[in-house]
């Protein structure tokens, strides 16, 4: 154990001196974070834009602005800590070199998934700060204790789910050829992810829960914030998410095992 | 054919120390150093020569062939090739010329070279029949036969290049630039390569500047050797000139039928190699037939031979010597 | 180059292009697929509009259906003006692959608009089954005119050209800059807001939506998507196209003047 958080340390260490390298990539990184918090936000003026718009059903502006938060701040941490990673393991496969990893004597997956990380995507979190700090001002109130709890719990949880999806599409990767694309195939389906799931119905609801559970990465920690989270609801999620945590790592054992045998 | 006159080439580039201090203070910043990639260099190459441009790596070979194929502008002096300045790339000069790079391609890597073929004809403009003559010519030269209807990413390496060689040939370039035209290929298909590079020469007459880490792709292809070290030239003449001037010995090899003795067979010549059977010497170039006639007349030597060193050891002991003396001169 | 030989030229790279497009169409669905947007604000603004219409600032009245056809149009029109130009222009430029395309009488500008615009014909088909349902479920939404589709045709193309072009003078920028392609983010975040492909531009504040006539993005998606779906009459949409080509004359320009000037770069600093 001691050995593999000596090893992350390492891998860390890497991240950060490639940071420190391209030095005013955190105002850049900053700055086009505000561009794309605005698609998130603007949107969502236009919906609301008059009294008279009836708004999203179910949800008002200022309920509707803590999802955009919750959405900000999970695309942070996909594009900081969990797409470089992922972009890592398909350079690996385009230039065949990750028969290299494979050979290292440490757990594939741990090293695949630690190798690079953008730390100046942080800046994302500050901008979901932000956007947190402006919803409980138009809402007027402030969430409970118990709810910031249960909504940080949560999204724990939804990076879990992130990072287990991650797992099953580089799974998918050994198998197709051509996975230039996938990271951003990814990143845009989780676009969806930024409106309230109740926009969603019939099968694409059923998809966007139980497939590809975006609702539960926003929409819950969303509701837990605002206190209307039932508490099943919270054990369900959790419950869910550890089992899809835990087909996709054998799902990746399976691949691994696959592509070994394949022969690269 | 080209004419090339104080070409100098020099880059700034940015010094990145390691560790994380030293990252933490660039951010602060920056220190440069300036590079001369070329500094000074003059050359003629006529027209329907082989050249070989050699050189140690980073000695400036490939940045002379971008400066003459107009990729990169000379910081000073000039070169001319065909009457044209490379700077200026106009249509005439861009079909009369190619540089080909043994680690750049340009065939369409998903589709068959056929269609890259066929690209290059209408991007350079070649008439049809032309266009076919020269392919089917280039077929057989090269032996492509079923080759061209392959995807690209199928094609071994040595099969690629030779795919590359005819895209970059189909217009019938008069001067070729190849610039490590053989790296990574096997022997025998290093042979085939020369082979080529040597006929397209003949049959059209068009001038070559070929640089090569294999000095046998040198020795086979170019009568005429240009050197390059840190920028400068230090060596343009015949390839015998180069090899007599830096090693003027000759290389010596007895084989014996009884064993001779190590001090019988110092007497006439530097010992490189010996053992009882068979005896390797460095001898003089102008005493090579004294040795020779009192080998046979004093050893029992059942076969004989004469060469060269290896043009390997000749350069390396020229890099090593152009070294030193500067080395002496700072 | 004569623009001669240049023009004899295209039909070949057309063609090339085409099979190139073939061999790539497993990567090229994929980015349909990833071209979902459309879709979901379809979902977002369907279910604002379940209970009443919302009223935009022309005093339109924008039900679920009129909702579904213009997302439906947005969806079509996008993959119908893709570039993507820019990516390639950097991934060559720091590989040192521009090289090859500089060493060829030939354009690279062109090369690269020729292979882009080879890939329409299989995008168009992918779109097929979205114009279907457009068709066949909101045909009241669509415009009726022939003139007006006359219009629409001349519209997309000048909103593929301020797409390439824009992508062209980005991908120039990579000469110049380390982390260029993060500009393209910027141009995308802008286009994303004003270029009416999260929301009809009706539906902002009236001085937004005057503002938006005056910048480029609208031209992109907004105008030929209002054309398609007849919220644009024959005359005020002349105006708005004429507009269009302005801008992609600029940009045109403005692109060939970086292009150049990268290129010396290029020549000055090597790659």
């Amino acid at each position: 154990m001691t050995r593999y958080l000596r090893l992350f340390g390492l891998q860390f260490r890497t991240s950060v001196l490639l940071a420190l390298q391209y030095r005013f990539d955190f105002f850049i990184d900053a700055a086009i974070g505000l561009f794309w918090t605005a698609t998130a936000v603007v949107p969502l003026f236009v919906v609301y834009g008059d009294a008279s718009r009836p708004g999203i059903p179910g949800w008002s502006f200022g309920e509707s602005l803590v999802v955009v938060a919750c959405f900000i701040t999970l695309q942070a941490v996909l594009d900081g800590a969990i797409n470089p990673g992922l972009q890592a393991v398909i350079d690996h496969i385009r230039k065949g070199t990750l028969d290299f990893v494979l050979l290292k004597p440490a757990d594939a997956q741990f090293l695949v998934s630690t190798s690079r990380f953008q730390l100046w995507r942080v800046s994302g979190l500050i901008q979901a700060a932000i956007v947190f700090g402006l919803a409980f001002r138009q809402l007027d109130r402030l969430p409970s204790v118990f709810g910031v709890l249960s909504a940080s719990l949560l999204l724990g949880v939804a990076t879990l789910l992130l990072y287990s999806l991650w797992i099953l599409i580089i799974s998918a990767a050994f198998i197709v050829v051509k996975v230039d694309n996938l990271t951003y195939l990814f990143t845009s389906i989780f676009d969806a992810a930024r409106w309230p799931s109740s926009v969603f119905r019939g099968p694409v609801k059923f998809f966007f829960t139980f497939v590809i559970p975006l609702a539960v990465m926003t929409t819950y920690p969303a509701e837990a914030l605002l206190g209307r989270l039932e508490l099943q609801t919270l054990g369900f999620a959790i419950a869910g998410s550890l089992t899809f945590a835990g087909v996709a790592r054998a799902v990746w054992l399976q691949s691994i095992a696959h592509y070994s045998s394949a022969g690269g | 054919m080209i004419r090339i006159r104080g070409l100098q080439k020099h880059y700034r580039v940015h010094k990145r120390p390691p560790g994380v201090k030293a990252a933490l203070k660039s951010l602060f910043k920056r220190d440069y150093e300036w590079v001369k990639a070329v500094d000074g260099i003059d050359f003629d190459v006529a027209a329907g020569e082989r050249v070989g441009f050699l050189g140690p790596n980073g000695a400036g070979k490939t940045t002379t062939l971008k400066m003459a194929s107009g990729l990169l502008y000379p910081t000073a002096g000039e070169v001319t090739v065909g009457g044209h300045v490379p700077q200026r790339r106009e249509t005439e000069f861009l079909k009369k010329i190619m540089l080909v790079m043994g680690q750049k391609q340009q065939l369409l890597w998903d589709l068959p070279p056929s269609e890259t073929f066929e690209l290059n004809r209408a991007i350079y403009d070649v008439p049809r029949a032309d266009f076919n003559r020269r392919l089917k010519e280039l077929s057989e030269l090269l032996e492509l036969g079923e080759l061209v209807s392959k995807p690209t990413r199928q094609l071994s390496l040595g099969e690629r290049m030779k795919c590359e060689l005819a895209a970059a040939l189909v217009h019938g370039p008069k001067v070729l630039f190849l610039d490590e035209p053989t790296i990574g290929l096997d022997v025998s298909m290093q042979v085939a390569m020369r082979d080529f590079i040597r006929k397209y020469n003949e049959e059209y007459g068009a001038t070559l500047i070929l640089t090569s880490h294999y000095m046998d792709d040198v020795t086979a292809l170019c009568p005429r050797v240009v050197v390059i070290d840190k920028g400068v030239l230090s060596f343009d003449g015949k390839l015998e000139e180069l090899v007599k001037r830096v090693r003027p010995e000759k290389r010596l090899t007895l084989r014996f039928s009884a064993p001779v003795p190590r001090e019988q067979v110092a007497e006439l010549g530097t010992v490189v190699k010996h053992d009882h059977a068979e005896s390797v010497l460095q001898v003089p170039h102008d005493g090579v037939n004294t040795a020779v006639a009192r080998a046979l007349a004093t050893l029992p030597v059942v076969d004989l031979n004469v060469e060269n060193p290896p043009l390997e050891e000749v350069m390396s002991e020229l890099f090593a010597r152009s070294r030193a003396e500067r080395e002496v001169a700072a | 180059m004569r623009p001669f030989a240049a023009f004899r030229a295209l039909p070949t790279l057309l063609k090339i292009g085409f099979a190139e497009a073939v061999a790539y169409r497993a990567e090229m669905l994929v980015w349909v697929f990833a071209t979902t947007m459309p879709l979901i604000m379809m979902m977002l603004w369907t279910s604002v509009a379940a209970a009443a219409p919302v009223v935009g600032t022309g005093g339109q009245q924008w039900g679920s259906g009129a909702f579904v056809a213009y997302f439906l149009a947005v969806f079509i029109v996008r993959q119908l003006i893709s570039a993507w130009a820019s990516w390639e222009i950097n991934f060559e430029v720091r590989q040192g692959q521009l090289a090859m395309r500089l060493l060829r009488p030939m354009h690279p500008i062109i090369s690269y608009a020729m292979s882009n615009l080879a890939y329409m014909p299989l995008r168009a088909l992918v779109t097929v089954p979205v114009v279907a349902v457009l068709l066949a479920t909101q045909s009241g939404h669509v415009a009726t005119d022939w003139r007006v589709w006359l219009l629409w045709l001349v519209s997309m193309f000048g909103a593929w050209l301020i797409t390439f072009f824009v992508n062209v003078a980005v991908g120039s920028l990579a000469f110049f800059l380390e982390s260029s392609i993060k500009i393209m983010d910027v141009w995308l975040a802008l286009f994303f807001v004003f270029s009416g492909y999260l929301f009809p531009l009706d539906l902002f504040p009236p001085w937004l939506r005057a503002t938006t006539e005056w910048l480029p993005f609208r031209y992109q998606i907004a105008l030929p998507v209002e054309l398609m779906t007849g919220k644009l009459g024959l005359e005020e949409g002349l105006g708005l196209v004429a507009r269009q080509y302005g801008w992609a004359a600029l940009l045109i320009f403005l692109s060939l003047t970086l292009w150049r000037s990268g290129v010396k770069r290029f020549q000055a600093y090597g790659g």
